[in-house]
């Protein structure tokens, strides 16, 4: 009883997936004109990238934007804000930025956590896995 | 059926390679025969559309799957018109392992 409260208190509760249409198709950026990088890179998450991408690039309201990441609007809220102070940090510290990880789930990409891979479904009615043909997948719609 | 698997080396030893486009090596496997076959990839110094130019090029051998540790966007769309299916593995692999859970 006292390790399972123990436990609970520790352990933060898990991050629901956050949808994303498509990952950024490079790594990050570089500053110029700098002899030094400062050492400190700033890592974006996927969901955040895709949080700027939907509201600022894609100038939707932040209700529209997280019915789309299947978030709640207080959490696209967050992520957005974090995003924001990320890039400013970088641009005043002049740090590198790098795309990596997140809670995220692509869209139209499939999961087995069997074998640990994600892939493509080419055909609609096969659901299942390529290699071991488990038909539980993680599906993202 | 035939699976292209991404690398950098060309032998069965080697990991599959981080980025489709810009690896050194497709090693082509016939399910069939459960023969591999290793093919450089000309195009991968190319400054743009490396990518396009390798995926139409496998197009040409009647693939059916690929694997690799990333797709650009536009070879995710060729690979999806022509129903070629794309794997991802979530840790790195190499081809032995790779092959293996094909056969299974």
């Amino acid at each position: 009883m006292f390790i399972m409260f123990a436990a609970g208190k520790n352990m933060a509760r898990t991050k629901k997936d956050r949808h994303i249409q498509k990952a950024p198709h490079f790594i990050g950026f570089l500053p110029q004109g700098i002899q030094k990088n400062s050492g400190t890179e700033v890592i974006i998450n996927f969901e955040e990238y895709e949080a700027l991408k939907l509201c600022d690039y894609e100038l939707m309201t932040q209700a529209e934007a997280a019915i789309l990441m299947n978030i709640s609007r207080p959490t696209f809220t967050r992520i957005y804000e974090s995003v924001r102070r990320k890039i400013a940090k970088a641009f005043v510290e002049g740090s590198g930025i790098q795309f990596e990880g997140g809670n995220v789930a692509m869209m139209h990409w499939y999961k087995c956590t069997n074998c640990k891979i994600s892939f493509s479904l080419p055909d609609a009615s096969e659901n299942s896995c390529p290699f071991c043909k488990s038909a539980d997948l993680i599906h993202n719609i | 059926m035939i699976v292209v698997i991404a690398t950098n080396e060309n032998n069965l030893d080697a990991e599959v390679a981080l980025h489709f486009g810009r690896c050194g090596w497709y090693c082509l496997y016939f399910k069939e025969s459960q023969t591999t076959e290793f093919i450089e990839n000309i195009d991968r110094d190319k400054e743009e559309k490396a990518g396009t130019a390798a995926a139409e090029f496998l197009l040409g051998k009647n693939i059916s799957m690929v694997v690799a540790g990333r797709f650009g966007s536009k070879v995710v769309n060729i690979f999806r018109n022509n129903k070629v299916q794309m794997v991802i593995p979530e840790t790195s692999k190499n081809i032995k392992e790779i092959i293996n859970q094909i056969n299974i």
